[in-house]
């Protein structure tokens, strides 16, 4: 009798822990999305999100063992805190919408240290209690059975995960909102407490009542979803999360202005840009024919109809976005457009099309996703794709009257780039600096080409030559720092730079964040044992090669959404059997166990080796599926690595937490180290080797272990 | 002790029972424009320890400041008036104690030297079609989030690439441009006034005229001083909110409002702009009050130019005002009396153009920088003969 009760709880509380996988994974993916509508979108937010959320639900593991000593672990205890982690994601989703405003000045850019305060701070409730809850249930099944393997928690909890990843990536960011999808993610574990508060004796009415109350905010938050979005300024006419992020159109009396992410990037009356995106490099040309565009500015359409091409291809990755701007009349249909939803780079290195002009309308590279069409990489393909005369257009956020220090070094850089590729680059300064690009002559004297193709337009015509006068237009040349470094695809100079800017805008550095954060690591690393280094290693190693393989996946295939979102499920499946293995190995060979980590730590440097390879060589030949069976292997690796270092640890309540935090701390460390430190400072072939470096370092404290 | 008992049931529910009303009570329902109570002022501070170890090359004793006791000194320039001991550097930037001795330290080394269109400015009733040797050093006593040249607004002397033009190189650099104008422009010009004024004074002497654009946040003492010297200015009136100027701009609007008081008793050619900022700016009741101002303690002379607000610098993530609001606006201060109201930032918007505003007919046509419609003759109105506010040259169109 005993046993089946006993057997009845461990899947109860099982139960709980794969619903808490789910939802954290699904809160931490809509955070994530939440974030970026509401701060700036660049790799190093990005990078503070993951890296806060990991910290934090390390120290909310770490600190369950303190809170065991003083309370006796129980299941009602779990239950309660089950309840709260299914209402907390709606309230930190309006948290974050609601304290914006209130915290910073509506309408402004926020910099380096309050947005990682805020960060920090909105998501520490949830996750702490994530990760204490974790643990939290190993020591209810222990109450039962003392010897039940901390394993079992980290198998269940990856297994939670990876649902949680995929039923996010595949399902719900198709078909729901995010506080719908936050209201569906938690209604498991809402189910899974019900069943536990049953199994720990609490009446049935009881049980239903608390699940009932604890439904109350995630019900009531799905009715506040499109009331949390509405713009201070005119009204919402349409709002849309697409896979790639949250669009919406804001209409204030007759403008109508497209908001991608927090940000306008697209309105009906912004004539100046759309004039001289088209302009500036279609005047060059006798007789545009066939125009690639990649991104799209409010009303460039009318602008290329005066040219009347046979051809316009427009690419926009998410058709979410082209729909909406074809639909409130921020771009017109005009003959010959063909709208292409995809990925600019991808197509363009699939496509055999020759085309006269090529006009890229993307945002600063603040992502390495949009860094790609920076590159040497991109100006190879770009140059392969025009006619003999054809010309390269794209722009760079300008200056008025002062370049200052980053954004010339940006746009040197670019500039450099560029020059390996094209014999005549004009620049063209502004509010925008615009590069042209091509093989002949280029003409800075836009009015006068435009005359003579009696084109008409209201901003070149009439403000050209006050704005854009030959002082200026040979200043900004000379002022083109030829040392200034290219940017490539494995090494995206220009990603540091666009740091360093955004650090000069807001008049902050991140110094004391680092040493900050060095003193807490050293402190860390310093009081950590060996097999916590090792998994603190594998943590770095499992987030750091995730970061570089879909870095490179990038590089060579374009961003595919589906695609990406398979890679990051393998890496989080991998896990699953590793640790199953792991688990198997370690207990029928114990006495391998210290040479099981060290062999494995060999692999995963192996791994990274094949990965350098795959580097230095292009991996543009390799199929999708050999990126996810390396996925695979370096995940389940690592996941074969937590029991072993359990078992070796003792698999005591301590031993579990500190291997837990290790695990998850050093995760956080590999995401903030490889993304905005080595990537950008060192290239990719460095970030692979540094991951290689941190696991020799693994391997040599293993061996002294041994002796 | 761990078993969930009737007490705790009941405090849990409780608690989560009220975490939608507290959610409810912190929602921002029905509250659409910028309100006291999420005030937040951004008003610069003064850089403690911040100041040159000793005067360099470009460093020049200041204007209007009082030695105190223990060698610190008070800048006399601007509203800020700050208080600053040995080794501090000023709201602006551009001043420091050193020694006990205030220092500008951006004298003769502007970090931007530009030609424009005197309609850049914008001045549109100073002297058309003119060309403006721009010059600007680094510095600024605002910290607007949407400053159009934060690289040197919002950055020290030291800090920015420069070129070495004293006053007399100034002037011979604007001659030998063409220009018939020296503007002091881009940054604030008033965080190097003492740069500014010899500029000035040398121009005059030359027979060039002085343009001063500036968000007017200055003390009575140095702006008499200074309108010895200039001939037009046109001054930022960023809104008719004292807590839109702390929040947006990190300044107060009465200052800027005695500038305009003593501009007008003074006799300079001045123009307003009002960058009309979406959420902020753009209350009609706020610019009726505006004008019902302007009215009263200037007339209805002096042209007043509503621009069209872009994502900027830090407030990025508002969308452009939309044409009509400007329009709305120029119709409201016409309605109210102001004789000149125009919308700018917006290319070929017929609101750019200049009417009589006594027999309504069509003065000026602007296409962009070009005037290909003039119909001034000297400063009258061709049709009427209406004389029209303003500096007005010979036109270079004519």
């Amino acid at each position: 009798m005993f046993n089946i009760l006993k057997r009845k709880n461990e899947s109860r509380v099982l139960l709980v822990v794969i619903a808490t996988g789910i939802s954290s994974v699904v809160t931490q993916l809509l955070t994530i999305r939440e974030f970026l509508a509401q701060f700036q979108g660049n790799e190093f937010v990005i990078a503070l999100i993951l890296f806060s959320w990991l910290v934090q639900g390390g120290i909310g593991t770490f600190f369950s063992q303190f809170y065991i000593k003083r309370h006796l672990p129980s299941a009602k205890f779990l239950a309660f805190l089950s309840l709260i982690v299914a209402v907390l994601p709606a309230l930190q989703i309006l948290l974050i919408r609601q304290l914006r405003d209130v915290l910073f000045i509506h309408g402004s850019s926020v910099g380096f240290y309050p947005t990682f305060a805020f960060i920090f701070l909105t998501t520490a409730p949830y996750a702490l209690l994530v990760g204490f809850v974790l643990p939290y249930s190993l020591f209810v099944l222990r109450a039962f059975q003392p010897d039940y393997p901390g394993t079992n928690i980290y198998i269940v909890d990856n297994l939670g995960d990876i649902a949680g990843g995929a039923f996010f990536s595949f399902f719900l960011v198709y078909f729901f909102s995010p506080l719908q999808s936050v209201f569906i993610s938690n209604l498991f574990i809402l189910v899974a407490t019900f069943l536990l508060l049953i199994n720990s004796g609490i009446l049935r009415i009881k049980a239903i009542t608390c699940v009932c109350i604890a439904l109350v905010i995630p019900v009531y938050a799905v009715f506040l979803e499109n009331k949390s979005l509405l713009p201070r300024e005119g009204s919402l006419v349409y709002y849309k999360e697409s896979k790639y992020g949250r669009i919406a159109v804001h209409q204030d009396k007759e403008q109508f202005t497209l908001i991608g992410d927090g940000v306008p990037l697209f309105s009906n009356q912004n004539i100046s840009n759309a004039e001289e995106s088209i302009h500036y490099p279609l005047s060059q040309i006798l007789q545009p024919k066939h125009i690639l565009i990649i991104s799209a500015e409010g009303s460039i359409m009318k602008e290329v109809e005066k040219y009347h091409p046979e051809s316009i291809d427009y690419i926009e990755l998410d058709p979410e976005v082209s729909g909406a701007l074809f639909r409130f009349g921020l771009l017109k249909k005009i003959p010959g457009l063909k709208v292409i939803n995809q990925d600019g780079r991808s197509y363009l290195a699939h496509s055999d099309k020759i085309y006269d002009a090529i006009i890229v309308n993307l945002p600063e590279p603040e992502t390495y996703q949009i860094n790609r069409f920076y590159t040497d990489g991109f100006f190879d393909i770009a140059r392969k794709h025009l006619s003999q005369n054809g010309v390269l257009s794209f722009s760079m956020q300008g200056y008025d009257s002062y370049l200052a220090e980053p954004q010339r070094q940006k746009i040197s850089s670019v500039y450099n780039t560029l020059s390996n590729h094209f014999d005549k680059i004009l620049l063209l300064p502004g509010e925008k600096v615009y590069f042209l690009a091509s093989r002949f002559f280029l003409d800075a004297d836009i009015p006068y080409l435009l005359d003579k193709k009696n084109i008409k337009t209201d901003y070149i015509s009439n403000f050209y030559y006050g704005n854009l006068t030959e002082d200026r237009i040979s200043h900004l040349k000379e002022l083109i720092d030829r040392t200034a470094p290219v940017n490539t695809d494995n090494y995206p100079q220009l990603m540091r730079i666009m740091f360093a800017q955004w650090f000069s805008k807001f008049s902050t550095s991140p110094l004391a964040f680092i040493l900050l954060l060095s003193i807490v690591s050293i402190i860390y690393l310093f009081y950590m044992k060996k097999e916590e280094f090792v998994l603190f290693s594998t943590g770095c190693m499992e987030m750091g090669t995730e970061i570089l393989v879909i870095f490179a996946f990038q590089i060579y295939f374009g961003y595919i959404y589906i695609k990406i979102g398979l890679i990051i499920t393998v890496f989080l499946a991998g896990l699953l059997p590793g640790a199953w293995a792991g688990n198997k190995t370690a207990n029928q060979y114990s006495h391998f166990n210290r040479a099981s980590l060290a062999i494995t730590d060999g692999i995963l440097i192996f791994l990274t080796v094949l990965l350098i390879l795959i580097f230095l060589k292009g991996g543009d030949k390799i199929p999708l599926s050999v990126f996810l069976v390396y996925g695979f292997i370096v995940s389940m690796t690592c996941g074969f690595q937590f029991p072993t270092a359990l078992k070796l640890m003792g698999d005591s309540n301590p031993s579990v937490t500190r291997l837990f935090s290790a695990d998850l701390i050093g995760a956080a460390a590999g995401t903030l180290l490889i993304s905005v430190a080595i990537i950008p400072y060192f290239g990719i072939v460095w970030a692979a080797i540094a991951l290689i470096v941190l696991k020799l370092v693994s391997l040599i404290l293993m061996r002294s272990y041994k002796a | 002790m761990n078993k969930i008992n009737r007490r705790h049931f009941i405090y849990s529910t409780a608690l989560i029972l009220s975490m939608p009303v507290a959610a409810h009570a912190l929602w921002p329902l029905g509250e659409k424009k910028a309100n006291a109570t999420e005030s937040d002022n951004i008003r610069g501070t003064i850089f403690k320890g911040d100041a040159p170890d000793k005067p360099g090359k470009w460093s020049h004793e200041a204007l209007l400041y009082k030695k105190l006791d223990n060698n610190k000194v008070a800048c006399g320039i601007c509203p800020h008036r700050c208080l600053l001991s040995p080794g501090d550097r000023s709201v602006c930037r551009s001043k420091a104690n050193i020694g006990g001795i205030l220092y500008s330290l951006s004298y003769g080394n502007p970090c931007t030297v530009n030609v424009d269109p005197v309609e850049k400015k914008p001045l549109f009733h100073f002297k058309p079609q003119t060309k403006a040797f721009s010059v600007a050093a680094a510095g600024c006593n605002f910290r607007c989030l949407n400053c159009q040249n934060w690289e040197i607004s919002q950055a020290k002397p030291g800090e920015v690439r420069h070129i070495e033009l004293f006053p007399e190189d100034v002037v011979k650099a604007a001659l030998k441009s063409g220009s018939e104008l020296i503007a002091c422009t881009y940054s604030e010009p008033v965080s190097y006034i003492e740069y500014m004024m010899d500029i000035a004074r040398i121009a005059k002497e030359k027979g060039l005229s002085n343009l001063w654009i500036s968000n007017g946040y200055i003390n009575t003492k140095p702006l008499l001083e200074l309108c010895r010297y200039i001939d037009g200015a046109n001054v930022n009136l960023k809104s008719f909110s004292d807590e839109i100027y702390q929040k947006l701009n990190g300044g107060r609007l009465e200052p800027v409002l005695n500038t305009f008081k003593t501009m007008n008793e003074k006799g300079i050619h001045f123009e307003m702009t009002n960058l009309v900022v979406p959420g902020y700016v753009d209350d009609v009741e706020m610019v009726k009050r505006m004008c019902g101002w302007i009215l009263t303690n200037l007339g209805p002379d002096h042209p007043l130019h509503f621009l069209r607000f872009f994502p900027q610098y830090k407030l990025d993530r508002l969308a452009p005002t939309p044409i009509s609001t400007l329009e709305n606006f120029r119709n409201i201060a016409m309605n109210e009396g102001i004789h000149y109201a125009y919308v700018g930032n917006v290319p070929n918007h017929e609101g750019m153009n200049t009417y009589c505003h006594n027999c309504k007919k069509l003065l000026i046509k602007r296409k962009g920088y070009f005037i290909p419609e003039y119909n001034l003759s000297e400063n009258r109105c061709k049709f009427c003969n209406t004389v029209i506010p303003g500096v007005w040259g010979k036109n270079n169109n004519e």
